[in-house]
């Protein structure tokens, strides 16, 4: 029997065979490769080794594949059309079997869109069955251009991917028909999860007569984590995950060892299948867990030796091969000594196990879902763009209206119209600000009561001839004010009461009444007794008089994962006793301060700060889930990378509580998304203060299948002085345009994380002094105005931090509603 | 038709920079039905180019015209006419125009006013989308009418590959995947089988293989040369 390589000869023997799949790392350390290499020496018949999977740059294909030959592992090179043409495709090909490499699996390749070089020009000259095709003419002694091979000719053992769970379905076996026509002599299907489905692919193959024709090995992959799982259902086109799977995953006190198990199963299951001649284990960056798997199925010991010859290159180098030797031996020690820094190595090497799990061959690689690293990039640079582009596109889109007008005068009305609202309703806003500051300082002075039971119709509202008077009181209390910060909760407001209607009597109604047309959804935040909602209204913030403002605004009090470090000493007198404890910190906001949700700012897991692990944002979640029963919000680092990691993991504790988990960005959303998916919890989608971003990132979330009663918008927003300004604007356009222009994209409820903003501001920390007025004070007035600016933007839900800012923010929506 | 995009007003801005007097020309051709580069267009670009200029404090002068079509030289025959008073010209065609100025006037300072994007239709108001790469090798008789070259990113011809799902692409699921309809009208019309036979890799020389490309037809040029 003439066999190329071992795994032909297990495959033609009859014998079940076992591959498995081999990520080469992102640098140029061959002592990796070395490593992973001998973790599945023993255990598989051959080593797929992947070509820049996912298109992200690694270690080549062919150079890995030597290592691995070299290694005494024989390697199965896979190779893609998507980075070399049909000549660089032949080079390689005559130098990997010149070199010894005997397998070759044909790929069409991932899309560069997904890996980390979106920027590069696609080759796809050829796709993954011509080259098939071009690797039956080496056979026959000729190129691709039907020029003959003079010499020795590559005769590898070829293969190709089939995926039975991508659309169409009944032209799958067709297809897997032209590879086997085109040259295919091994199969390795994408990840089997829907057994039965697979099976009925089996059938449809053998009524096309070709299980004679191929050695189909099914494809495995052991899930890892719930959180890996649903990810593959939610994002991973013709990738079918049943829920069965999701639910034990979900259900496993150990997933790992549950994964393992499933693994293991499947591979049961598929053994019986007629025409399944092997498995194909895909678990990379968890290549530990191959021998593992293979032992429990039963498949271990492997039927045979492989006989390998290593390569031509190390043959020459023979000398040197002492030299290279002695690592290797002590590399071997540190694998048996100490297995889990192996594993922590792995899993550092590529932080985002879903994908890296999930990478693999090319076609069952639908799998792909896309690099973060890529996306984070990507972001990186458009987001510099665009700040470019910003100032410039607003002025020119303004310029351009105007000059339409005034030309053309073709402009609808109807669009003339919303022009016209945008210019009049920061003035109303300005003018409401001003009194608001106004009747602030005031309220140190004159105790009332706080008209918290306002009927819809009233509008707060102060004759303009009291004006003067309130002015004159500012400058005189001055002084009184520093020592008032105690007084805040229980002042209220001064003043008359009336409502529009009899303010603007003898004009008609529709002078100063424009209803919307839109409305903003509601979310739910939580569960249970002290669940609430935000969102919901149909009127612009505070226009009571046009219609139903919806739900209350709410506010959130925040805390650290970790002791508070840039705090000033007017903030942290409030929790310092606390601050050991974030359970009790929680817990304290709750009782003593009445907060109505808990912010969980993880701080302390940023990359570039303390950058603490997952476990301890867990640990803190679980100690502040466990202190208090209001809502939770959990607000990450704001590294997307770290977040998917952190949050991932945090929403398998609060996930039973609906606490909304935050912020994703476009370079997270599809991982984050789909863990809010699958815990069904509400998202904050946070957006660099543009309009079009923040639509784009709720239609992506949605795409993800994020609903819109789901998202909280973050607009990032600025502290008194420090851009409030531009977020308003930003703001006010999102609310005019999800109102007025129908825009259904943005008609989700805004959140607001203003504590964090002001207490970082320069002026909050400046002493007292005559100049600047007292210090705490200070603060307060900077973040309760922040919060009811932004309220008056259209914001509804707040992160704040102060207890007296609080206070005096929520005397002030009280009595402007 | 040819598509393409107004260039950002700062690139415009940029290229303009050194000179008072410019000409915005426009093209009635392709670039007047995608609204990039007609009538309308020209006297917008050109008042924005001049506020801007104002606001910079350096005014610009404009001159404005439309032709009839800039890939012609025929219609770029009274081009320098216009060009009289103006240092440059700053030409809203598709690149075939800006180009062929060039060609035909070494001494006209000429900047592309749009980018030039692909062939494609005007599937409704506000959407254009590429249906065609020019690829010159048409073999959409084989595939329904629908071109895998310009409408699959991988530009498969043995496709669909494994990330079609519910006949959506995976590159981009606001896009159908062009296979699974391809495969839809060969299978509603019996003629599936077509897609048995394995498609032989593509002969690119039509494509970029001995650009730039060039179409002749000697009997118009002899006919020319007589009536001439």
């Amino acid at each position: 029997m003439e066999t190329r390589s071992h795994l032909e000869k297990i495959l033609k023997k009859g014998h079940f065979a076992v591959t498995c799949e081999m990520g080469p790392p992102k640098n140029a350390d061959i002592e990796i490769l070395k490593k992973k290499t001998k973790i599945l020496k023993g255990y598989v018949d051959a080593v797929n080794i992947t070509d820049c999977q996912t298109a992200v740059v690694r270690f080549s294909s062919f150079a890995s594949a030597i290592i691995a030959l070299s290694e005494g592992l024989e390697p199965v090179m896979q190779m893609t059309c998507r980075d070399r043409n049909r000549i660089g495709i032949q080079a390689d090909l005559l130098g990997a079997w010149g070199l010894g490499i005997r397998n070759l699996l044909c790929l069409t390749g991932d899309h560069p869109k997904f890996g980390n070089h979106p920027q590069a020009k696609p080759v796809f000259d050829l796709d993954s069955i011509q080259l098939l095709s071009l690797v039956k003419g080496f056979k026959e002694g000729r190129f691709i251009n039907g020029e003959e091979i003079k010499g020795e000719k590559p005769n590898f053992f070829a293969g190709a991917a089939a995926n039975p769970f991508a659309d169409p379905f009944e032209f799958r076996v067709k297809r897997l028909a032209k590879k086997v026509r085109a040259g295919a002599e091994f199969i390795q299907t994408q990840i089997v999860y829907d057994v039965e489905r697979f099976k009925r692919f089996m059938e449809l193959a053998e009524e096309e007569g070709l299980l004679d024709k191929v050695y189909i090995l099914a494809g495995i992959t052991p899930p890892k984590s719930f959180g890996m799982v649903r990810y593959m259902k939610y994002n991973v086109p013709g990738l079918m995950v049943p829920d069965e799977l999701l639910k034990r995953m979900k259900e496993a006190k150990d997933p790992k060892e549950e994964g393992i198990n499933i693994a293991v199963e499947i591979i049961q299951q598929v053994k019986e299948i007629p025409g399944v001649k092997g498995v194909h284990i895909m678990a990379i960056e968890w290549e530990e867990a191959v021998p593992e798997i293979v032992k429990r199925a039963g498949l271990h010991p492997r039927p045979m030796e492989p006989e390998i010859q290593p390569p031509f290159v190390v043959e020459k180098v023979v000398e040197v091969e002492k030299i290279v030797e002695k690592p290797v031996e002590k590399i071997v020690e540190k694998v048996i000594e100490k297995p889990v820094e192996v594993i922590v190595e792995k899993i550092v090497e590529k932080p985002i196990e879903v994908e890296k799990g999930l990478e693999g061959e090319e076609e069952m690689d639908k799998i792909k879902g896309v690099s973060i690293e890529f996306l984070i990039e990507m972001i990186t640079n458009l987001k510099a763009g665009l700040k470019n582009l910003q100032s410039g596109m607003e002025h020119i889109e303004e310029t351009l209206a105007e000059i339409e007008k005034q030309l053309l005068g073709r402009k609808p009305k109807k669009i003339e119209k919303v022009f016209r609202k945008i210019e009049e309703i920061p003035e109303k806003k300005v003018e409401k600000i001003a009194k608001e500051e106004r009747k602030e300082k005031e309220i140190k002075e004159i105790k009332t009561e706080v008209k918290v039971e306002a009927k819809p119709e009233i509008k707060p509202e102060i004759k303009v001839e009291e004006k003067p008077k309130e002015e004159k009181e500012i400058r005189k209390p001055k002084k009184e004010i520093k020592e008032k910060v105690e007084d805040i909760g229980k002042t209220g407001f001064k003043g008359t009461y009336r409502d529009l209607k009899t303010r603007a009597e003898g004009l008609s109604e529709d002078l100063y009444i424009d209803k919307s047309s839109g409305k903003i959804v509601e979310v739910e935040i939580g569960k249970g007794e002290k669940a609430f909602k935000v969102g919901g209204t149909e009127v612009l913030p505070f226009y009571s008089f046009e219609g139903n403002t919806g739900q209350p605004l709410k506010i959130a009090m925040e805390i650290l994962d970790i002791v508070p470090e840039d705090w000033p000493e007017t903030l942290t007198k409030y929790f310092s006793d606390v601050f050991h404890d974030p359970g009790l910190w929680a817990k304290k906001c709750v009782e003593e301060y009445k907060a109505e949700a808990i912010g969980v700012y993880l701080i302390g897991t940023d990359p570039n700060f303390k950058n603490l692990d997952v476990k301890h944002a867990v640990e803190v979640v679980k100690k502040v889930k466990e202190a208090v029963d209001v809502p939770l919000i959990i607000w990450g680092s704001g590294n997307a990378e770290k977040d998917v990691e952190v949050l991932r993991e945090v929403a398998e504790v609060i996930g039973d509580r609906g606490s909304v988990i935050g912020p994703i960005v476009e370079a997270n959303h599809r991982t984050l998304g789909a863990t809010a998916i699958g815990y069904d919890l509400p998202v904050v989608a946070s957006s660099p203060i543009d309009v079009n971003l923040a639509k784009q990132l709720n239609i992506l979330l949605e795409n993800v299948g994020v609903n819109l009663d789901k998202i909280l918008m973050d607009p990032s927003v600025g502290a008194l002085g420090y851009g409030i300004e531009y977020t308003y604007s930003v703001m006010e356009r999102i609310r005019i345009a999800a109102l007025y222009a129908q825009d259904i994209k943005l008609q989700a409820p805004f959140i607001c994380n203003v504590g964090r903003e002001v207490w970082k501001t320069k002026e909050v920390g400046l002493p007292t002094d005559d100049l600047w007025g007292e210090a705490e004070m200070r603060g307060i007035m900077m973040e309760a105005i922040t919060t009811v600016c932004l309220a008056l933007a259209g914001g509804e839900i707040f992160i704040m931090r102060h207890p007296k800012a609080i206070e005096l923010a929520k005397i002030l929506f009280n009595s402007l509603s | 038709m040819i598509v393409a995009e107004r260039r950002h007003l700062s690139e415009i801005l940029k290229n303009i920079e050194p000179y008072n007097k410019v000409l915005i020309l426009g093209c009635r051709g392709c670039v007047a039905i995608c609204s990039t580069g007609g009538d309308r267009e020209v006297e917008i670009i050109a008042t924005a180019l001049r506020i801007a200029r104002k606001r910079q404090g350096k005014p610009l002068i404009t001159y404005e015209a439309t032709l009839i079509r800039q890939c012609d030289p025929e219609y770029l025959a009274n081009l320098p006419e216009l060009m009289k008073d103006a240092e440059a010209v700053v030409s809203l065609a598709c690149g075939v125009g800006v180009n062929l100025i060039a060609d035909l006037y070494p001494d006209i300072r000429v900047y592309p006013g749009v980018d030039t994007l692909f062939f494609g239709a005007n599937t409704q108001l506000g959407v254009w989308q590429e249906k065609c790469r020019g690829c010159g090798d048409c073999i959409i008789d084989l595939t329904a009418g629908l071109c895998p070259i310009a409408r699959c990113p991988k530009n498969l011809l043995n496709g669909p590959c494994g990330g079609s799902q519910n006949g959506k692409c995976e590159i981009n699921p606001e896009n159908p995947c062009i296979w699974h309809l391809i495969i839809e009208r060969l299978t509603a019309r019996g003629e599936l089988d077509k897609l048995n036979e394995i498609w032989e890799p593509k002969d690119w020389r039509t494509y970029l293989g001995e650009s730039p490309r060039k179409r002749i037809r000697e009997d118009l040029i002899k006919n020319n040369k007589r009536e001439g």
